[in-house]
């Protein structure tokens, strides 16, 4: 049972991996050594002569509107595309001769120079990834009506590169299939059940009525455990072949390899604005590294990164060239803020960019671009007046006196949660107990809290009755999933809706509502509550750094001040802007994917990849702002807006005491080095 | 594979065990005895969720053959939890939010418990120096710091 937080501390957790079937086998996976190769042969184990079949996009982001021939084979066929796709799987009793076995699988390739940066990709040297295409353009189009230049005194141009990030949640993905003749039951480490059933059986061609999908206690995520895997197809094929359980277990070093690593984004932004500080127009490419095939989120990537582009200011004119591209890499997929992180660091570099050319405060640049009425962007971007809320943060982070004290950072953002299509709940009492399934699963977020605090509001019932359960695809009949701040918002939502068809069962069936009535009998509510428009939301963030002799940053303070509508759980809502802005601290000062020349990766342990450690940790302060949002329980979206808001914060802060121009992340100590000219 | 005959005490039981040489401290723990509090995290000796105390020392537990276990006395995160009653230490981690998705807790929590056991009188910089082994991806940490302070308290106040 998940989240009843006790069980965690007593050792007593279910994850994936302490679940033990009877017979299970255990399985392992060969994976190329290389970026780009011909496969010559391959013998041994369960290979590409098994299976043929590609995965299409399942998860969050992910699209199946690609070219076949460039989505990910569960096996490679005739190429591998990067180091660590897998090529081949083995199977035994126990984790230690499954690796063993390993030693069987013989493979031959005939190595090729790969593609490793966007500039490559495009350039079309190289020639194309895969057979039956042209280009490494998956997706490219413009978004925003076209215009002419404005005559504007200030033109500013730049170009900014996000490096990529390895999720790296503490528990490593895993599955365990397990069939018995007629259903496949798979236990897994998920933000989401249904993508996972989904993939299978699209991908399988199983009869989607012969697949249960049931989520273990899942370890952390951050976006990395929602797409549908590889191994995952290959659990399934091996359970159906052997007629019995088979585990798979990540190792740190798969995960590093060969899960999907989210950003690796480049922004070129080109600003029109007069001497006041007032943007007239942008221009701008996006370009999203979307690794070796399409269909994950690096398909979408560059579109959704486009489209918030102008972020909470009332800009008229915005036209982007929005462009995913494949290299020799594992494919991109979304990590805690997915595309908003981009969007706003490259409107923010901009902004502070205009504010020193015009030798102003970054704050008064941005409070004239703030606008006092509901606007929709011309990318598609719907914000409300930003004016209110953006005074008031500046006043809260005390930015002013910090700025003068100690060249603080400020950044201003708009957090876009993943609203639509909405989210279902599922609420069962039987025997004087509640039990309450969602279509999102969580994974550390905590939403057992909410559900017990608006449950027990709804009904009138004590939280102790109340039990939210693991995901699972027998339980509800559909669902999405936990990602993009969503949560709370359209999963509280949903349990609200649950309850009050509840509700109305109970006074059908009595004649009116009373907790009494509702306990002493059984019901169930399943509902789907959709949404089809955005409900965003602002935030801000400052910092305060230091730099040694070495170029090591230290960030002293880091301040936040949130909308984050009503705080259904004030001690999980500051939780997950603590834990959030250490991510952000991470990606500009600690975290990156380095592969060599060769496509080899180099960050290939958890230090080498920079997951921040307890010494990294400064001082924070949070101010919640609770504006009630149109919701029926007023919350808004939390997860993401720290890993949006605290780097442009903490760039501004190095770049005001190093004096030195930040174009990416993350930010290395020998860039910041006095006489340095990196 | 060969095997070798190897003795040791967990949690106050005595455990004797013919074990591959070959195998990991961690692997025979989860596996062989069923304590699965103990977790892998990364096989790196990065993250710390393996760590157990034995003879007296925190261990990452995936850097420890269990042959080289043989006599010694080993702590899990199960053996803190007393006649079902939490340990001070996991029920400040309860009380005080010093967990999200709760992977990295048991690591955690038994390397708070060894490092109070040390001393008690190491100030903040000092706790974040010494928990530097232990990742932890959720929290950023700020919380967990201030649980192994609120034990520390709890610790005190049943001496007094």
């Amino acid at each position: 049972m998940m989240g009843e937080s006790e069980s965690f501390v007593r050792g007593a957790g279910k994850y994936v991996d302490d679940i033990t079937l009877p017979h299970m086998l255990h399985m392992a996976v060969a994976r190329s050594p290389y970026a780009r190769a011909k496969v010559l042969s391959v013998s041994g184990g369960m290979n590409r002569d098994d299976l043929k079949a590609p995965i299409g996009g399942f998860g969050e982001g992910g699209r199946r509107d690609v070219n076949p021939a460039i989505l990910h084979p569960v096996f490679a066929q005739d190429t591998v595309n990067y180091v660590g796709q897998p090529v081949a799987a083995v199977f035994a009793n126990d984790r230690y001769a499954a690796e063993d076995k390993l030693d069987e699988i013989d493979v031959e390739y005939d190595k090729l120079k790969p593609i490793l940066t966007i500039e490559d990709a495009l350039s079309g040297e190289g020639g194309p990834l895969h057979a039956g295409t042209t280009s490494n353009i998956i997706k490219q189009s413009w978004m925003g009506a076209d215009f002419d230049d404005p005559a504007s005194p200030i033109m500013l141009e730049d170009q900014f590169m996000i490096g990529r990030i390895v999720s790296n949640p503490l528990e490593p993905r895993g599955i365990i299939a397990d069939y018995d003749g007629s259903t496949i039951t798979v236990y897994i480490s998920t933000q989401a059940v249904f993508s996972i059933k989904d993939g299978l059986c699209s991908t399988l061609g199983l009869d989607s009525s012969k697949v249960r999908v049931i989520q273990a206690d899942t370890g952390g995520a951050f976006g990395v455990k929602s797409a549908l895997y590889p191994e995952y197809v290959m659990a399934v094929c091996a359970a159906l072949k052997y007629r019995k359980p088979v585990k798979w277990i990540e190792s740190r070093s798969e995960h590093l390899a060969a899960s999907q690593p989210g950003r690796g984004v480049r922004g070129t932004m080109k600003l029109f604005a007069d001497t006041d500080g007032k943007v007239l127009a942008v221009r701008g490419e996006v370009t999203t590294d979307a690794g070796a095939f399409g269909g994950s989120s690096g398909t979408s990537s560059p579109f959704f990164v486009a489209m918030q582009l102008t972020g909470p200011y009332g800009i008229e004119n915005a036209r982007v060239l929005a462009t995913s591209v494949m290299t020799n890499k594992p494919p991109q997929g979304p990590y805690r803020g997915a595309g908003r992180p981009e969007a706003a660091f490259f409107m923010e570099r901009m902004m502070d960019l205009l504010a020193d050319t015009l030798g102003k405060e970054v704050d008064e640049v941005r409070l004239i671009n703030t606008t006092t009425h509901r606007f929709t962007s011309p990318l598609g971007l719907e914000i409300d007046a930003s004016r209110p809320f953006f005074e008031r943060a500046v006043v809260e982070l005390q930015y002013r006196e910090k700025s003068i004290r100690d060249a603080a950072g400020l950044g201003f953002f708009v957090l876009v949660p993943a609203v639509m299509p909405g989210e279902s709940a599922r609420i069962r009492v039987h025997n004087g107990t509640v039990d309450v399934w969602l279509g999102g699963n969580q994974h550390g977020q905590e939403h057992f809290t909410f559900v017990k605090r608006l449950l027990s509001e709804e009904l009138a019932i004590p939280e102790n009755l109340i039990t939210l359960n693991n995901g699972d695809t027998a339980a509800l009949k559909d669902g999405v999933g936990s990602w993009g701040s969503r949560s709370a918002l359209v999963g509280g939502a949903a349990v609200i809706a649950a309850a009050r068809e509840l509700k109305s069962q109970v006074e059908s069936r009595l004649g009116g509502y009373t907790a009494e009535g509702l306990l002493e009998d059984s019901f169930d509510a399943e509902v789907f509550d959709g949404h089809t428009r955005q409900l965003n939301s602002f935030g801000a963030n400052l910092a305060t750094i230091s730099i040694d002799n070495y170029g090591m940053v230290k960030v002293k303070e880091c301040a936040a001040c949130y909308d984050v509508g009503r705080a259904l759980s004030p001690n999980v809502v500051e939780g997950q802007i603590i834990g959030g802005s250490i991510q952000g601290i991470g990606q500009v000062l600690y975290e990156s994917v380095v592969h060599d020349s060769e496509g080899r990766l180099l960050t290939k342990n958890l230090s080498d990849a920079g997951v921040p450690i307890a010494e990294n940790t400064p001082e924070f302060f949070t101010t919640i702002v609770e504006r009630p949002s149109s919701f029926v329980h007023r919350a808004k979206g939390l997860g993401e807006a720290p890993t949006i808001g605290v780097p442009i914060a903490v760039v501004r802060a190095i770049e005001q005491i190093s004096g030195k121009r930040i174009r990416h992340t993350p930010v290395r100590p020998e860039e910041l080095i006095e006489d340095s000219d990196a | 594979m060969e095997t070798m005959r190897t003795t040791f005490r967990v949690n106050g039981k005595d455990v004797e065990l013919d074990v591959e040489p070959r195998r990991l401290l961690v692997s025979v723990l989860r596996e062989e005895l069923g304590l699965t509090g103990t977790h892998i995290g990364c096989d790196t000796t990065n993250c710390g969720a393996c760590a157990v105390v034995v003879d007296g020392k925190a261990i990452k537990s995936c850097t420890m053959l269990a042959v080289q276990a043989d006599g010694k006395e080993i702590l899990t995160i199960e053996g803190l939890t007393k006649d079902g009653t939490l340990h001070h230490v996991q029920r400040a981690f309860l009380e005080k939010h010093g967990l999200q998705c709760g992977f990295c807790t048991p690591g955690m929590i038994v390397m708070s418990y060894w490092l109070l056991n040390q001393n008690q009188n190491w100030g903040e910089e000092e706790i974040k120096k010494r928990l530097s082994g232990n990742l932890c991806r959720c929290t950023g940490y700020r919380d967990i710091i201030a649980c192994i302070r609120y034990a520390k308290e709890l610790m005190r106040g049943e001496r007094e």
